[in-house]
């Protein structure tokens, strides 16, 4: 059963697709301000962003409307291959020339393209494709630390590993840490999909041990009651020590004998596991990471201070949106972030928020928060809506890949997380990305429009 | 399976969470947190000093003696430069070693590429004329203007002062300076600079990340305009400063004059002088430590921070003094005797005003050794240190040697030496005579103007206006009419010294009789008609040279005031190394006195004798015993 040409249109969310053109119009106009130059007045100017930023929305529309024109088991079946066309751009992609130090473009005159933004959608399709087809999660393996749960563990899941291993250490490559850390964000989904559960909850883990490293390793401090002066990350240590004696006790006093030997087992295996993650966090913080990277998160954890608040770009990223107030010093009227004073870099890309944020104060930016809530909440409705597990997962997707640019690049205006070069979705400049988040948001619209005609 | 299906609610809470710590977090950064607002003012706002230009200095006359020219600035923005800049031609357009160019280039470019730097300051306009032609050849480089002293006449270097770069304790002191500006230094300028000065202007500006405005503040609500300081008119009468500038070329000493019935002061020379203009703008550093090297000390301000032996212009006090202590009559006579003091040959002197007149030697040692020994006491030792206290305080009485309230930085006044002094002090203070060591037998050279006493210029000119003024003066000053400001009451409140009027009869007498008798001392000074009274002096004086003290030639010294009744000029002419005071002190002054009375000199010969003459030259001369 195949629909016309009428059905095409008869299923489809037209409130996402309001909210999606919603997000859109206010982005454009937000572009035109942050950019505003007083000899390129015209908003259609393709010489200035907000000019570009409507071809790609244009380019955007027609991919969608041919989308919603194809049939929706015709992408299930393309997603292999859209990814494998993806990742061969990914790897063509490391022989261009570096522009900013990463090979990240491809150029076309004065417009570019950025596969790692496109990679996103390929991602997403072949995860979903290979998770819906994947057996469904009845029979869990109980966790335990013998050999044999670790290679069950590996072959049932290998194939996921390597849909997202594969990009993240081509665009790791580039290099590009933004999209690396975006990649993480298929986690939700596995989680949803009941993969994870243990996964969410030890990454949880891991990074409270790996900010209380960073923030202890390089100090000292004296032992209570002795006069021993020890190193922080030595501290680390013998307080996962103290912990593991603890819940030794526990097990010994409260736990029926038959149940202690796993649990003895689990304990001792944590503890090495996150004495060795806290060597390797300080050994990877020291050597793999840049000194403005160090910068920024010794920055953000408080280790540093920037007493004249002009030194770093996030000081006047918070000045901006900070100096916004409750109702905004008006469109076209920021004073640190617009085109000629600059006071806030990248201000119609990775700082949009901050334009926005000072010209509408707490109303605008708050109006956004909630906008960006509500298009997450739409798209989780539009996921359990669905007999499709593989239209389900998609969604899932989609909604991670959005979320997690929405948490970093408005956290790190706002001082709660690292500066990382990533867009804000439909409202940052950049036309891959826009291109990218619209080609979900079109698929996703065109998957959810066949809810009821397909099974998937 | 239920448990996982429940995860959607995980996934939707963490959705939901997120964003509301997000709105959270802004509105306490938006609505309650004032720090980001200042933060961002800080941030993008700025503002400039505008630079109000200097009050105007006029004479008397309502001539200007300081005015305000511009001067130019030469600074560049490296990125508008040329690549293929011929530095050699421009650092030799400007005037500057090519060191010093490549050093300036430099050091813009590590500031900013796109903000000015400067290159070159303060260059006077003459200069400028030639360099402003050029230098559109030199794409990046551009002037600025900004206003610099100028001195329309060249003269009253001393009086008016410099200006230079305000130092720490300056910026410290008031808060009104920062670094860079510039201050008074000396002079008229330091005096008067909260007047002259003005008031800033500020203008609020909205910036860019690089610190280049991009908008006014507000639309320049907060703005305010500099305002121009107060103009300040002064006493000095600038065409009788000139003239005795012409008449002081070639001479070292000091010329005082003023009015006396006021204490205004009409003209203020140290010679050797400079042009004032040599001290404004790039110019000042090179040519004040060209002016600080000489070894003519041109830059030292002889009239008030010199101090000399007075000579036998001290005579006058010791017979006022005498007359007022009742020691003696206005008749007194004392011999000739030439044995403790040398002198001329003269007729006796009888009386207090053939003294003056032939300003006899012996004549004023009696009488000063009877001020001194009054016999008071048997011993002649504690009737000395009695009889020298109440003379120091007579001294005092006159100005000298006391802190004279005038408007003038940094004067230096005249030593009266007493008691305390002769007792610990003398001949030196590791080995002094001390209490009751020493008698009028040890310190009558004081009784002719030599020993230890010491006069400034100033504190000489205002002993004529005493004179003029039968025993009363007023603190000499230069101020004459602040805009918006008042006079203190000080310079015209009667200063009263301790000799009354009548003493003053016999003492001008003599005084006259200097300038117009046969055998007076100053018969050079006579202009008929003009009633001047005088008293010359002639200063023994030695310096070091090698070890050894060697006797210079003798200053010349004349002090006087015109007309006899009712004077409107009192004048002191200190010529150093020049001789005998009536040769060449007195009829310098006497030009002066013309001049000013009668605007024009008709002695053409006098006035010539004394342009020609060059008396800079320092002579030793052979001791005489």
């Amino acid at each position: 059963m195949r629909g016309n040409e009428d059905k095409i249109w008869a299923d489809v969310d037209w409130a996402l697709v309001g909210l999606y053109f919603l997000l859109v119009g206010l982005g454009i106009s937000n572009v035109y301000s942050s950019v505003y130059n007083p000899d390129k007045p015209n908003l259609f100017d393709l010489s200035t962003e907000h000019g570009k930023q409507i071809m790609w929305v244009g380019i955007a529309l027609f991919l969608g409307i041919i989308i919603m024109i194809i049939d929706g088991n015709l992408l299930r079946k393309l997603s292999y291959w859209v990814y494998g066309v993806l990742m061969l751009l990914l790897v063509a992609v490391l022989f261009t020339d570096p522009i900013n130090g990463a090979k990240s473009w491809f150029g076309i005159g004065s417009f570019g393209v950025q596969p790692s933004e496109l990679a996103k959608v390929g991602v997403c399709l072949a995860l979903s494709a290979h998770l819906a087809d994947a057996p469904a999660v009845k029979n869990r393996l109980n966790v335990s630390f013998s050999i044999t749960y670790l290679i069950n563990l590996w072959s049932q899941n290998w194939k996921t590993v390597a849909i997202l291993g594969i990009p993240s250490i081509l665009v790791l490559l580039q290099p590009d840490a933004g999209t690396f850390i975006i990649f993480t964000s298929f986690i939700l989904v596995l989680y949803r999909e009941g993969h994870a559960g243990n996964v969410l909850l030890f990454l949880l883990v891991a990074v409270i041990i790996a900010i209380i490293t960073l923030v202890v390793a390089d100090s000292s401090f004296m032992l209570p009651f002795l006069k021993i002066k020890m190193g922080g990350k030595f501290g680390i240590v013998l307080a996962l020590l103290f912990f593991g004696l603890i819940f030794y006790l526990l097990i010994r006093n409260f736990v029926l004998k038959r149940n202690r030997p796993p649990l003895y087992r689990a304990m001792v295996g944590s503890i090495v596991i996150s004495i060795l993650f806290v060597n390797f966090v300080e050994w990877g913080y020291s050597s793999f990471l840049d000194d403005h990277q160090k910068v920024r998160i010794e920055l953000l954890l408080g280790k540093i201070e920037d007493p004249d608040g002009k030194g770093y770009n996030i000081n006047r990223a918070k000045a901006s949106i900070g100096s916004g107030g409750f109702a905004g010093k008006g469109y076209q009227q920021a004073t640190l972030a617009n085109a000629s004073q600059k006071h806030v870099p990248m201000q119609s890309t990775d700082f949009i928020f901050c334009t926005w944020s000072e010209e509408r104060g707490f109303l605008g930016s708050g109006f956004l928060v909630i906008l960006y809530c509500v298009i997450f909440i739409k798209i989780v409705s539009i996921a359990e809506r669905q007999r499709s597990s593989y239209t389900r997962i998609f969604a899932y997707c989609v909604a991670g890949v959005f979320f997690y640019h929405f948490m970093i690049n408005v956290g790190m205006g706002l001082g709660l997380a690292p500066v990382i070069g990533i867009p804000l979705p439909l409202f940052s400049y950049g036309g891959s990305s826009v291109l990218t988040f619209s080609l979900l948001l079109f698929i996703l619209i065109k998957l959810d429009s066949e809810r009821k005609i397909v099974l998937q | 399976m239920k448990n996982i299906e429940n995860r959607k609610y995980v996934i939707a809470l963490i959705f939901i969470l997120i964003p509301l710590i997000f709105l959270v977090r802004l509105f306490y950064m938006q609505v309650v947190d004032d720090k980001w607002k200042e933060r961002a003012a800080q941030i993008s706002e700025n503002k400039v000093i505008t630079y109000p230009a200097r009050g105007i200095v006029y004479d008397r006359n309502e001539d200007k003696l300081i005015s305000n020219e511009v001067y130019y600035d030469i600074r560049v923005i490296p990125k508008q430069m040329d690549e293929d800049i011929d530095s050699f031609g421009l650092a030799k357009l400007l005037d500057i070693s090519i060191e010093e160019y490549t050093a300036k280039m430099n050091k813009a470019r590590d500031y900013s590429y796109r903000k000015s730097s400067e290159i070159v300051r303060q260059i006077p306009p003459d200069e400028f004329a030639d360099i402003g032609q050029e230098l559109y050849k030199y794409p990046g480089f551009f002037e600025v203007e900004r206003t610099l002293r100028i001195y329309p006449r060249p003269i009253a270097a001393h009086v008016l002062g410099y200006m230079s770069e305000v130092d720490s304790s300056d910026i410290k002191r008031d808060k009104y300076y920062k670094s860079g500006d510039l201050i008074g230094k000396s002079g008229i300028e330091k005096s008067y600079e909260k007047y002259l000065r003005g008031e800033k202007g500020v203008k609020y500006f909205l910036q860019d990340a690089i610190g280049i405005e991009t908008d006014t503040y507000e639309d320049g609500k907060y703005d305010t305009i500099a305002e121009q300081g107060k103009s300040v008119t002064l006493t000095i009468d600038g065409d009788l400063q000139a003239y005795g500038e012409r008449l002081m070329q070639n001479k070292r000493g000091s010329v005082v004059v003023i009015e006396p019935s006021s204490g205004e002061i009409l003209t203020m020379i140290s010679s050797p002088t400079y042009d004032p203009n040599l001290l404004v703008g790039r110019r000042l550093g090179k040519n004040y430590s060209v002016l600080a090297q000489d070894t003519l000390i041109p830059l030292q301000n002889r009239s008030a921070n010199s101090t000399y032996p007075p000579g036998s212009t001290f005579k006058l006090l010791m017979a006022l003094i005498a007359l007022q202590e009742g020691v003696i009559t206005d008749q007194a006579s004392f011999p000739c005797t030439k044995s403790l003091v040398g002198c001329h040959n003269h007729p006796t002197a009888r009386g207090v005003s053939d003294g003056v007149k032939m300003s006899c030697n012996p004549y004023f040692y009696y009488l000063t050794k009877k001020i001194i020994q009054q016999g008071k006491h048997k011993s002649h030792f504690v009737d000395a240190a009695e009889g020298l206290d109440i003379w120091a305080d007579y001294l005092r009485s006159f100005g000298i040697g006391i802190d004279m309230k005038t408007d003038f930085p940094a004067l230096r006044h005249g030593f009266v030496p007493n008691t305390d002094f002769y007792d610990n002090e003398f001949p030196s203070k590791s080995n002094p005579y001390g209490k009751y060591g020493w008698a009028y037998s040890t310190i009558y050279s004081n009784s002719i103007g030599q020993g230890e006493v010491l006069v400034s210029p100033l504190e000489m000119a205002n002993i004529a206006c005493i004179m003029a003024n039968r025993g009363h003066y007023y603190y000499p000053h230069f101020i004459k009419e602040i805009e918006d400001g008042q006079i203190p009451d000080i310079y015209t409140t009667k200063q009263k010294t301790k000799v009354e009027p009548k003493h003053f009869v016999p003492v001008i007498d003599g005084m006259w009789r200097v300038v117009h008798e046969g055998g007076g001392t100053a018969r050079r000074a006579r202009v008929d008609s003009l009633d001047i009274c005088g008293k010359t002096g002639t200063a023994e004086n030695f310096k070091m040279y090698d070890g050894q003290r060697k006797q210079l030639v003798d200053h010349s010294i004349f002090i006087a005031f015109a007309p006899r009744d009712n004077p409107k000029i009192a004048v002191s002419v200190y010529l150093e190394n020049s001789g005998f005071g009536g040769t060449w002190a007195a009829p310098l002054a006497s030009l002066l006195i013309e001049k000013y009375l009668t605007g024009e000199v008709k002695d053409t010969v006098k006035e010539n004798r004394i342009l020609d003459a060059n008396l800079m030259p320092i002579k030793i001369v052979k001791k005489k015993k």
